[in-house]
C-alpha cells in the first residue's frame, strides 16, 4: 500500500495555487477575496503539516517519489519529498508562523491599491511555496530550486515598493549577495555530482558514499555549502544586505528576514550534518564566523535608531548563534534556536510593525516614548518577545540559547565566554529598544501623538499568540538536569541528526553556567533601564557613531569591491570590447561572410553541375575507403 | 501495423474525396479527423492494442522505437495541417488529391521506420519520394515550382539508381535482404562487395537527408516548392528518413561500425559547416530555413556518428524538436507576402503573439537552454562525446551552433527591433492557439524531455 505521507505534495501545492489565483487575478479579485485566498492556502498547508507532523512523531517517515526530473545517462535526479522528523518541524515553523503573518498583512497593508494588495499575497504565497521546496526536497537540487525561489520572492518583495530608488537598490543588494552564496552552493552541487553520481539525501548520506569522498572533498563541499549558507543567512561576509531588506513591508521582514528564509542556511547544515560531522575544519570555520557574526551584529545594534534595523541586526546576531551551534557540533540546539527565534522574532517584528503603524510610518525610535499607555497588548507582546530573546528563564529563549551556550563551554570556554558577552549585549540592546520606545516621554510630533492607537485585531491577534509561543515554546527542549527525558525535541530529531562531539559538562557546572548567564543578563536589563527610562536624544561620538554607522562595513564594501567593479566594468567596455572583442568578432564575422559567399557559387542551379560534384564525392570516397585505408 | 493500413486507406479516401466532395472545408476536416485517428490508434498500438495481424515476414516490425516515432510524426503533421491546410488550398485546386498525396507519404513513413528488409526500405522511401515530386511541382503556373520539381524528379532518381545498385550489390554479397542476415559476417574481413553496397546505400541516403555533399538539391527545391509543401518535406519527411537511415545502419551495418564511423564523421562536419556558413548570407527567410534545415541534418548525422544509446534517445528528441519548430515557422512564413529579412521588420508590433511563439521556435532551433531545441543538441554532443573519439567534430558541431545563432537571430532582430510596416495578414484565432500549443510543447519537452523519452523504454 502507498504511503499515506504520498500526498505531501498539498503543501507546497496549496501555496503555489493560492500564488496563480492571486497574481493571475489581482486585478479582478477584491481584496477580501485575496485575503482569503491568501491566508487560507497556507492555513489548509498548516493543516496538513499538523498531520504531518503526528504521522512523523507516530514514526512514519517517508520519501515521496513523483517523477524523475532530470535524467541525463546515468544522473537521474528526481523530483521527490522527504518527509522526517527534520522537515517536518520546519514545515510546522514556516506555514503556522506563515500563516499568522498572512492574517497579520491582510490588515497592516489594508491601504494599499487593490492591484498591489493582490500582488503582495502572491509574493507572499510563492515565497511559502518556495520555502517549502526548499525544505521538503529530497536533494540538493531541489533544495536549490527552493533556494533560488526565496531569493527571488525576497528580491520581490523587499523591491515591493518598486517606485523608490532606493527600495529598488536594496532587493539588487539582497538579490547579488545571496547570488554569491548561491554559487558556491552550485558549485557544491555538481561537486557531489562529479564525486558520487547522485544528490539525494538518502544516498549522500550513506556510510558507503561518504567513505568514498576524501578528506579534502568533504572540506571543499562543506566549505562551499557554507559559503551559501553565509549569503542566505546572513553571515560575515556577507550579511549587509539583510538589514537594507528591512526596505520590504514589516510583515515581509518577519516573514523572510526573520522567522523563515534566513534559516535555510541553518536547515542545510543540520541536513548535512553527517556531512558536516566529517570536516572539522569547516566546523571550526562555522563556529567561529558564527561567534564573530554574532559579536559584529549586536555591536552594531546597540547604537541603531530604526526600530526595524536594531531588530534586523538582532536576527544577524541570532543566526551568528545558531551558526556557534552547528559549528559546536549541537545541530539540535540549532534548530531548537530557529523555533524558538522563529517565535520572538517574527512577535516582535510584528510588533514593530504595529508601532510604525500607530505611528504612521515613523521607524526612528528617538521620536517615539512612552508607547506603553497608547498600544497596550503591543507593549505586553513586545516585552515578552524581549524577555525570551535574552533569555530568562522560564521563556522560550533562555532553552534554546542555553543549550548553545552550553555547547560552546563544551567546546572551548573562551567561545562561551565570546557567547555570553554576546548574550548580554542582546539583552542590552533589545531592553534599550523596549525601553526608548515605550517608556519615558512622547517625542515626536502632535500630530503624530494624536493619531495614536492600538492596532486592530487581525494584527494583535498573531502578536498575542505568537507572544504565549515566545514562553512556552521553549519547554520541548528542557535541558536534561533539570527534568530527566525532558529534553523532548533533542529525543524527536535524533533519528536525522547525530550531534557530534558534545563533551559532557557536569551538571554543578551546569547550573553555576545557567545561574552565572541568568544573573547577569538580569543586570543587563536593569541597567538599560536606568540609562533608558527617560530617553533624551544626543549625538553620538567616538566609538558610538563607528557603531551607529555599522563599522562603516557598507562603505568599505562599496570603496573596495563595487567602485573598483565599476571602474573595471568602463575599462573592459571601453578598451577591450571595442578593441580586442570587437576585432575577433568583426573579423571571425567578416571570415564566415567571405566563404558564405564562395559556398553559395557551387549552388549554380544546374542539375548536371550538381551531379557531377556529386559522383565526384562519391569516387573520392571510394578511392579513400578502397585504396588509401588499406 | 494499425496505423499503415488506416493510413492507406485514407489516402484512397482522401482520393475519392475530391471529386465526390465540393466543399473544401469538409475534405479538411476529414483529413484532420483521419490524422486524429492514426494518433489515436497508433497510440493504441503502443500500448498493446493491435487490429490487423498480418504476416509480413517480419519485413517490418513495429517496435517502441518505430512507434514513438510514427507518434511525432503523426503529431506534426496533424499540427501541420491544423496550421496550414487551407494555405494547401490556394496552391491549385486539387485540394483533397494533395491531402490524399500527404497520406501516402505517410505510408512511406511507416513503412521507412520499422522496415527490417531492404526492400521495405526501398519501397518506403520510394513511396515517399514520387508523391513529393508531385506536391514540389504542384503550383503548375509557377516556373520556378516546375523547375523545382523536374530538378528533384532527376536528381531524386539519380540517388534511387544508387540506392537500388547497393541493395543490389549487398544481396550479392550476403545473399539476403534482411538486415539481420546483412549484420552477420562472423568475424571476417567484410568482403568488398557490401562495403561497396554499404557506401552506396550511405550516398543515396546522405541524399535524402540532404547531407553534404549530396545536399545541392535542397536549396533549390525548398525555395522552389510552395512553401506549405516545403514545410511537409523539410520536417516529417526529413526526419522519416534519418530515423531509416539510423535503423539501417544499426541493424545492418552496426558491427562495421569502424569502417563508417570516420566517413559519417567528415560528411557529418562537412554537412555542418556548409549548412551553418551559407544559411549566414542568405537574404530570404525561405532560402535561410532551406539551408538551416541541412545544418540540422549536420546535428542529426551526430546520432548516425555515435550510434549508441543516447544517440538514439537524442535523435528521437531532436526529430520532435526540429519539426515542431520548423513546421512553427513556416506556418508563420507561408502567411507572409514577402520572404525576405526585412518583410519581418516591425513584426513584433503588429503580431505580438505571432513574434512571440515565432521566437520561440527560433531560440529552440538555436539551441538556446529551456527549449527541446536545447535538450537536443545536448543529447547529441552528449552521445559524440561518449564515442571518445574525434573530438573535433564535436568542437565544429559546437562553433557551428553558434554561427547559426547569427541566422536565427536576424529574424528575431528585424522582428523586434527594427521599424517596419508590417504586412497585412488574416490570422484565425485557431491558428493563433494552435501556434500557442506547438510553443508550449517546445518548452515543455525543453524542461521534462523524459515526458517524451521514458516511452522508448516501456
Amino acid at each position: 500500500m502507498q504511503n499515506a505521507l504520498q500526498i505531501v505534495y498539498l503543501i507546497p501545492l496549496l501555496p503555489l495555487i493560492g500564488f496563480l489565483i492571486n497574481g493571475l487575478g489581482r486585478k479582478h479579485l477584491s481584496k477580501s477575496v485575496i485575503s482569503v485566498i491568501g491566508s487560507g492556502v497556507v492555513l489548509a498547508s498548516f493543516a496538513i503539516s499538523i498531520w504531518v507532523f503526528l504521522q512523523v512523531k507516530g514514526g512514519n517517515t517517508h520519501e515521496a517519489h513523483y517523477f524523475d526530473f532530470i535524467s541525463v545517462g546515468d544522473l537521474k535526479i528526481p523530483f521527490a519529498f522527504k518527509i522526517d522528523q527534520l522537515s517536518s518541524l520546519f514545515l510546522l515553523i514556516i506555514t503556522g508562523v506563515g500563516f499568522l503573518i498572512h492574517v497579520y498583512s491582510t490588515s497592516y497593508m489594508h491601504e494599499e491599491k487593490t492591484e498591489h494588495f493582490g500582488r503582495y499575497f502572491s509574493y507572499l504565497n510563492l515565497f511559502i511555496f518556495s520555502m517549502l521546496l526548499l525544505v521538503m526536497g529530497a536533494n540538493f537540487v531541489i533544495m536549490f530550486i527552493g533556494w533560488e525561489g526565496v531569493g527571488l520572492c525576497s528580491y520581490l518583495l523587499i523591491g515591493y515598493w518598486f517606485k523608490k530608488t532606493e527600495y529598488n537598490k536594496a532587493a539588487n543588494k539582497a538579490f547579488i549577495m545571496n547570488r554569491i552564496g548561491d554559487l558556491a552552493f552550485l558549485i557544491a552541487i555538481f561537486w557531489l555530482i562529479q564525486k558520487l553520481g547522485t544528490v539525494t539525501y538518502s544516498e549522500v548520506f550513506t556510510a558507503a558514499n561518504l567513505a568514498k569522498l576524501s578528506t579534502t572533498d568533504i572540506s571543499v563541499i562543506t566549505l562551499l555549502l557554507f559559503v551559501g549558507a553565509t549569503g542566505k543567512s546572513a553571515q560575515i561576509p556577507l550579511y549587509t544586505w539583510l538589514p537594507d531588506a528591512m526596505a520590504g513591508p514589516t510583515p515581509v521582514s518577519a516573514l523572510i528576514h526573520a522567522a523563515t528564509m534566513v534559516t535555510a542556511g541553518i536547515y542545510m547544515i543540520a541536513r548535512s550534518n553527517l556531512l558536516y560531522s566529517l570536516a572539522p575544519l569547516t566546523m571550526d570555520i562555522v563556529a567561529y564566523v558564527g561567534l564573530a557574526t554574532a559579536l559584529f551584529a549586536a555591536t552594531i545594534a546597540l547604537k541603531q535608531n530604526d526600530i526595524k534595523k536594531v531588530l534586523a541586526y538582532s536576527t544577524v546576531s541570532q543566526l551568528g548563534f545558531m551558526f556557534l551551534a552547528l559549528g559546536c557540533g549541537a545541530y539540535t540546539a540549532a534548530v531548537f534556536h530557529v523555533m524558538t527565534h522563529a517565535f520572538f522574532k517574527a512577535l516582535m517584528f510584528l510588533g514593530s510593525g504595529s508601532v510604525i503603524h500607530a505611528m504612521g510610518g515613523e521607524q526612528d525610535i528617538r521620536n517615539m516614548g512612552g508607547l506603553s499607555k497608547k498600544l497596550k497588548i503591543t507593549f505586553i507582546t513586545f516585552l515578552v518577545g524581549c524577555i525570551a530573546i535574552a533569555g530568562i528563564p522560564p521563556f522560550s529563549g533562555f532553552f534554546s540559547k542555553d543549550a548553545i551556550l552550553l555547547s560552546a563551554f563544551a567546546k572551548n570556554p573562551v567561545l562561551y565566554g565570546i557567547a555570553l558577552f554576546t548574550a548580554l549585549l542582546t539583552a542590552f540592546y533589545m531592553f534599550r529598544l523596549l525601553f526608548i520606545t515605550f517608556t519615558g516621554k512622547f517625542r515626536g510630533t502632535h500630530e503624530q501623538e494624536h493619531h495614536l492607537h492600538e492596532s486592530p485585531a487581525p494584527m494583535t491577534i498573531p502578536l498575542i499568540i505568537l507572544a504565549v509561543l515566545s514562553i512556552i515554546g521553549g519547554f520541548v527542549g528542557i535541558p536534561e538536569v533539570f527534568m530527566h527525558g525532558g529534553d523532548k525535541l533533542g529525543e524527536f530529531l535524533s533519528p536525522v541528526i547525530t550531534n557530534h562531539g558534545e563533551g559532557h559538562v557536569s551538571h554543578s557546572t551546569e547550573y553555576i553556567l545557567m545561574g552565572l548567564s541568568t544573573g547577569l543578563v538580569l543586570i543587563m536589563i536593569i541597567f538599560a533601564w536606568f540609562k533608558f527610562k527617560n530617553y533624551q536624544r544626543t549625538e553620538e561620538s567616538g566609538l558610538g557613531k563607528v557603531l551607529e554607522n555599522k563599522w562603516y562595513v557598507d562603505e568599505l564594501y562599496d570603496k573596495v569591491i563595487v567602485n573598483p567593479l565599476h571602474k573595471f566594468g568602463g575599462f573592459l567596455n571601453s578598451i577591450f570590447e571595442n578593441k580586442v572583442v570587437d576585432g575577433i568578432v568583426n573579423g571571425v564575422g567578416r571570415a564566415v561572410s567571405y566563404s558564405s559567399r564562395q559556398f553559395r557559387l557551387l549552388q549554380s542551379g544546374q542539375v548536371g553541375n550538381y551531379i557531377l560534384l556529386m559522383v565526384g564525392s562519391i569516387v573520392l570516397i571510394f578511392v579513400l575507403q578502397f585504396f588509401l585505408k588499406r | 501495423m494499425n496505423a499503415l493500413i488506416i493510413s492507406a486507406l485514407l489516402g484512397v479516401v482522401m482520393m475519392f474525396s475530391s471529386f465526390l466532395l465540393k466543399d473544401r472545408s469538409t475534405v479538411r476536416s476529414m483529413a484532420i479527423a483521419g490524422l486524429l485517428l492514426l494518433l489515436v490508434v497508433n497510440v493504441l498500438e503502443m500500448n498493446g492494442v493491435e487490429f490487423f495481424n498480418i504476416n509480413t515476414r517480419d519485413m517490418i516490425v513495429f517496435d517502441r522505437f518505430a512507434l514513438l516515432f510514427n507518434t511525432i510524426a503523426f503529431l506534426s503533421t496533424l499540427l501541420y495541417l491544423l496550421l496550414s491546410a487551407k494555405e494547401m488550398a490556394k496552391v491549385g485546386v486539387y485540394f483533397a488529391d494533395y491531402l490524399a498525396l500527404i497520406f501516402f507519404i505517410l505510408c512511406g513513413v511507416i513503412l521507412v521506420s520499422s522496415f527490417k528488409s531492404l526492400l521495405i526500405l526501398f519501397l518506403g522511401i520510394e513511396i515517399i519520394s514520387i508523391p513529393l515530386y508531385i506536391l514540389t511541382g504542384s503550383d503548375k503556373r509557377n516556373l520556378k515550382s516546375n523547375e523545382a520539381a523536374l530538378k528533384y524528379f532527376l536528381l531524386g532518381t539519380f540517388s534511387t539508381g544508387l540506392m537500388l545498385m547497393g541493395i543490389a550489390l549487398i544481396y550479392g554479397a550476403q545473399g539476403s535482404f534482411y538486415s539481420v542476415d546483412i549484420s552477420k559476417i562472423a568475424g571476417e574481413t567484410p568482403s568488398a562487395l557490401l562495403i561497396a553496397g554499404m557506401l552506396l546505400l550511405f550516398f543515396s541516403m546522405s541524399f535524402k537527408v540532404s547531407a553534404a555533399p549530396f545536399h545541392f538539391w535542397t536549396p533549390d527545391v525548398y525555395d522552389g516548392a510552395p512553401t506549405v509543401f516545403t514545410s511537409f518535406m523539410a520536417t516529417i519527411v526529413k526526419a522519416a528518413v534519418f530515423v531509416a537511415f539510423i535503423r539501417l545502419f544499426d541493424e545492418a551495418f552496426g558491427l562495421l561500425h569502424l569502417q563508417w564511423q570516420l566517413l559519417v564523421a567528415v560528411i557529418t562536419a562537412l554537412t555542418l559547416f556548409i549548412g551553418n556558413i551559407t544559411a549566414v548570407f542568405q537574404q530570404s527567410v525561405k532560402r535561410m530555413l532551406a539551408y538551416s534545415s541541412i545544418a540540422q541534418a549536420g546535428f542529426m548525422m551526430l546520432s548516425l556518428y555515435a550510434m549508441n544509446a543516447d544517440a538514439k534517445e537524442g535523435l528521437m528528441l531532436y526529430v520532435a524538436a526540429y519539426s515542431f519548430a520548423t513546421i512553427g515557422i513556416f506556418a508563420v512564413l507561408i502567411k507572409m507576402s514577402d520572404y525576405t529579412f526585412e518583410g519581418f521588420n516591425g513584426f513584433a508590433k503588429h503580431q505580438p503573439l505571432l513574434a512571440a511563439t515565432t521566437t520561440i521556435f527560433l531560440l529552440s532551433l538555436a539551441g538556446i537552454p529551456l527549449t527541446a531545441g536545447f535538450l537536443s543538441k545536448f543529447y547529441m554532443l552528449k552521445a559524440a562525446l561518449g564515442t571518445g573519439k574525434h573530438l573535433w567534430l564535436v568542437i565544429v558541431a559546437v562553433l557551428m551552433a553558434a554561427v547559426s545563432v547569427y541566422y536565427y537571430f536576424r529574424v528575431i532582430q528585424a522582428m523586434y527591433f527594427k521599424e517596419g510596416e508590417g504586412q497585412p495578414m488574416e490570422v484565425s484565432k485557431p491558428f493563433k492557439w494552435t501556434l500557442v500549443v506547438l510553443a508550449a510543447l517546445i518548452i515543455l519537452l525543453g524542461i521534462f524531455p523524459n515526458i517524451l523519452l521514458s516511452w522508448l523504454y516501456f
